[in-house]
C-alpha cells in the first residue's frame, strides 16, 4: 500500500517536473530564436522607414509611413539586378565545376587503381589545411599575370578545385557497394559508360548535398571576390552591398537596410524552401 | 609465367588511364591556385616583395619574421586574435551544445525554432554585418537603448575601444551558434534513446543525463568543432571589414586582417607573407594540439 503511494507520488512528481522542464526548454529556445532572427525582422521593418524615423529615440517598431522609395533609391544608386546576375552566374558555374571535378576525382581516389594515387591525394590534402585567405597575395599576383583580375573566369576558375568535395565524394564511394558496377563490368560496360550510367546516378544524394554546400560557399565568398574584382560591372551582391557601408553611413541607414534586405531576403526565402536539405547537407559533412 | 606477364601488364597500363584523367582537373586546379600560391607565400616571406611594385623581390633572410615580433601592430593583432578565438569558439560551442540538448527530444515547434536559430549562419555575412552596423550606431541603434536608459550619452560602439572588438566577437558568436547547434544535434540523433531510458530508470535527472551521458557521447563532435571553429575564427575577415575595418587604431584587427592590410593596403608583401606563414603555423599547431587533447580520451563508438 505504502509502496503504491510512493510510486504514484514519484510519478506525479516526475510529470510535474517534466512540465516545468518543457516550459524552461521553451523559454531558452524561444529566447535563442528571437536573438537569432530579430535582427532580420528589424532590418526588414527599418528598410521601410525614413532616415529620420530610424534615428528616433525611443525607436518605433512599425514604420509610421511605409517608404517604398528606399528601394527605388537603392536601385538608382546600385544596379542590384546586375549584382544578382553576376552572383548567380559565378556561384552556379563554380558550383557546377566543383561538383563535376570533385565527383570524378573522388571516384578515382576511392575506386580506381593507378600508381601514385595515395601520394597525389596526400599532397592535395595539404590544400585542406591552407585557407585561401592566407595565400591571397601570391594568388592575386598569379591572376594578374594571367590577366584574370576583373574577369568572370578569375572569379570562377580558382574556386573550382575543391579538396573538401574530393574528400567527401571519396568517402561516399568508399562506403558504397561495388556490386552493381562489377556486374556491369562483367557485362562489358567500359569505365566511361559505368561512370555515367551507374556511378553518377547512384551518387545523386551526395551530389545534391555537396551542391548545396558548394553554392552557399560560393555565394558568400566575399573575401575572394573583394581581392579579385574592382570594377563595378563585375560586382556580386556581396561586393555591391558592401559599397553601401561608407565611413559616414549615419545619414543613410534606410538605404543600407533596404540594400541589405535585397541581399538577404532572397537567400532567406531559398533557405526556408530548402531548409531540410540545407541543414542535412551541412550536418552531413561529419558522416 | 614469363610469357604471361607482359600480356597482363598491357591492359593494366591502359586501365590506369581513366584514373589519371579523372583526377587531372582537381589536381591541376588545386596545385595552381592553392599549392603554388602557398609555396610562393613561403618564398616571399623571406624577401622584400612589394605586391604593387615593379622591382624584382630579393632575399632578406629572416628579417621579415624578426620585424614581426618588433612590430607593435602585429603583436596587438596577435593579442586580439587570441582574445577573439578564446571567447568566440567556446561560447559558440557551449551555446550550440545547450540548444541541441534542449532540442534532443521531440517538442512542438522544434523545426521552426531550429530553422530560426540557424538563420544567422546561412545569411550572407556582408548583409547581416550591415544590420549590426545599424544596431550598434549611436544614431538610433537598438544597442544604445540600455545605455541611454541609464542616462549615458549614446556610444558609437564600432569606433570606440574596447566596444569595437566586443561587437565583432558578439557578431561572430551570433553567426556560429546555429552551426554548432546543428552539428551537435546531428551527433545526438545517433545516441540510442535506450541510454536515456536506462538513465531515467536509475533516477538520473536531466542535468545529470546532460553532463554524464550527452556530453561524453558527443566528445568526438566537440573535438571536430573545436578544431574547425578555431580555424574559422582565425580566418574571420568579412565581419571585421564591414563592422570596424579593424579599428579604432587597430583595436579589432586580428592576424588575418593585419595580413590583409599589409598585403592590400600598405603593399608590404614581405610582412604580409611572413604574417601569413605565422598564422598558418599557429593553425596547424592548434589543430594538432586539440586533436591530441581530445583523442586521448576514450573514443565513444556508437555504430
Amino acid at each position: 500500500m505504502s509502496d503504491m503511494t510512493i510510486s504514484l507520488s514519484s510519478r506525479h512528481g516526475r510529470r510535474a517536473s517534466t512540465a516545468a522542464g518543457t516550459t524552461a526548454r521553451y523559454i531558452v529556445l524561444c529566447l535563442a530564436a528571437i536573438i537569432a532572427a530579430f535582427p532580420f525582422l528589424w532590418m526588414l521593418l527599418s528598410s521601410f522607414k525614413s532616415s529620420g524615423e530610424l534615428m528616433l529615440y525611443p525607436p518605433t517598431f512599425l514604420p509610421r509611413e511605409w517608404e517604398f522609395s528606399n528601394f527605388t533609391q537603392v536601385f538608382e544608386q546600385a544596379p542590384f539586378g546586375r549584382f544578382y546576375a553576376n552572383s548567380l552566374f559565378v556561384a552556379v558555374c563554380a558550383t557546377a565545376g566543383q561538383v563535376i571535378t570533385s565527383l570524378a576525382a573522388g571516384y578515382a581516389f576511392a575506386r580506381l587503381d593507378f600508381p601514385g594515387k595515395n601520394i597525389v591525394f596526400g599532397v592535395l590534402l595539404a590544400a585542406l589545411l591552407v585557407p585561401f585567405e592566407l595565400v591571397f597575395a601570391p594568388l592575386v599576383d598569379l591572376l594578374s599575370a594571367l590577366h584574370w583580375l576583373n574577369t568572370y573566369q578569375g572569379l570562377i576558375v580558382p574556386n573550382i578545385g575543391s579538396i573538401l568535395g574530393t574528400f567527401l565524394f571519396r568517402q561516399f564511394f568508399r562506403n558504397m557497394s561495388t556490386e552493381i558496377e562489377e556486374a556491369a563490368q562483367l557485362d562489358g560496360a567500359g569505365i566511361w559508360r559505368r561512370f555515367w550510367s551507374i556511378v553518377v546516378p547512384m551518387a545523386g544524394p551526395m551530389i545534391g548535398a555537396f551542391s548545396i554546400l558548394s553554392f552557399v560557399y560560393n555565394w558568400n565568398n566575399y573575401f575572394f571576390q573583394l581581392v579579385v574584382v574592382t570594377k563595378s560591372q563585375l560586382f556580386t551582391v556581396q561586393l555591391g552591398l558592401a559599397t553601401f557601408r561608407t565611413v559616414d553611413s549615419a545619414s543613410s541607414f534606410n538605404l543600407l537596410m533596404a540594400a541589405s534586405t535585397l541581399a538577404i531576403i532572397p537567400v532567406v526565402i531559398v533557405y526556408l524552401l530548402l531548409q531540410k536539405q540545407i541543414i542535412n547537407a551541412i550536418s552531413g559533412q561529419l558522416r | 609465367m614469363a610469357a604471361h606477364q607482359p600480356a597482363k601488364a598491357k591492359p593494366r597500363r591502359a586501365a590506369w588511364a581513366p584514373g589519371y584523367v579523372f583526377i587531372t582537373p582537381t589536381t591541376v586546379l588545386l596545385t595552381l591556385f592553392y599549392l603554388y600560391p602557398l609555396v610562393r607565400t613561403i618564398i616571399y616571406s623571406f624577401t622584400n616583395w612589394n605586391p604593387a611594385g615593379f622591382r624584382a623581390p630579393h632575399g632578406v633572410g629572416f628579417t621579415n619574421y624578426i620585424n614581426l615580433f618588433h612590430d607593435d601592430t602585429f603583436l596587438m593583432a596577435f593579442r586580439t586574435t587570441l582574445i577573439f578565438v578564446v571567447i568566440v569558439v567556446p561560447v559558440a560551442m557551449a551555446s550550440g551544445l545547450l540548444l541541441a540538448a534542449l532540442m534532443r527530444t521531440p517538442l512542438r515547434g522544434r523545426t521552426a525554432l531550429r530553422t530560426l536559430i540557424f538563420l544567422p549562419f546561412i545569411a550572407p555575412t556582408v548583409g547581416s554585418a550591415l544590420i549590426f552596423t545599424y544596431l550598434a550606431t549611436p544614431f538610433g541603434g537598438l544597442f544604445n537603448i540600455p545605455v541611454r536608459l541609464f542616462g549615458h550619452a549614446a556610444i558609437p560602439f564600432l569606433t570606440t575601444a574596447p566596444w569595437s572588438l566586443v561587437a565583432v566577437i558578439i557578431f561572430s558568436i551570433w553567426t556560429q551558434v546555429g552551426y554548432t547547434m546543428i552539428i551537435y544535434s546531428s551527433a545526438m540523433s545517433v545516441i540510442p534513446t535506450s541510454y536515456y531510458e536506462a538513465a531515467t530508470m536509475d533516477g538520473a535527472n536531466s542535468f545529470r543525463q546532460f553532463f554524464y551521458l550527452t556530453v561524453p557521447l558527443v566528445n568526438p563532435t566537440t573535438a571536430f568543432l573545436s578544431v574547425t571553429g578555431t580555424l574559422t575564427a582565425l580566418q574571420a575577415f568579412t565581419q571585421i571589414q564591414i563592422l570596424t575595418r579593424g579599428g579604432p587604431t587597430g583595436q579589432s584587427t586580428t592576424l588575418l586582417y593585419w595580413v590583409y592590410q599589409q598585403g592590400f593596403v600598405t603593399f608590404n608583401g614581405g610582412a604580409a607573407t611572413a604574417g601569413a606563414v605565422v598564422l598558418l603555423v599557429i593553425g596547424l599547431i592548434v589543430a594538432t594540439v586539440q586533436l591530441r587533447f581530445f583523442g586521448r580520451r576514450e573514443p565513444v563508438d556508437l555504430q
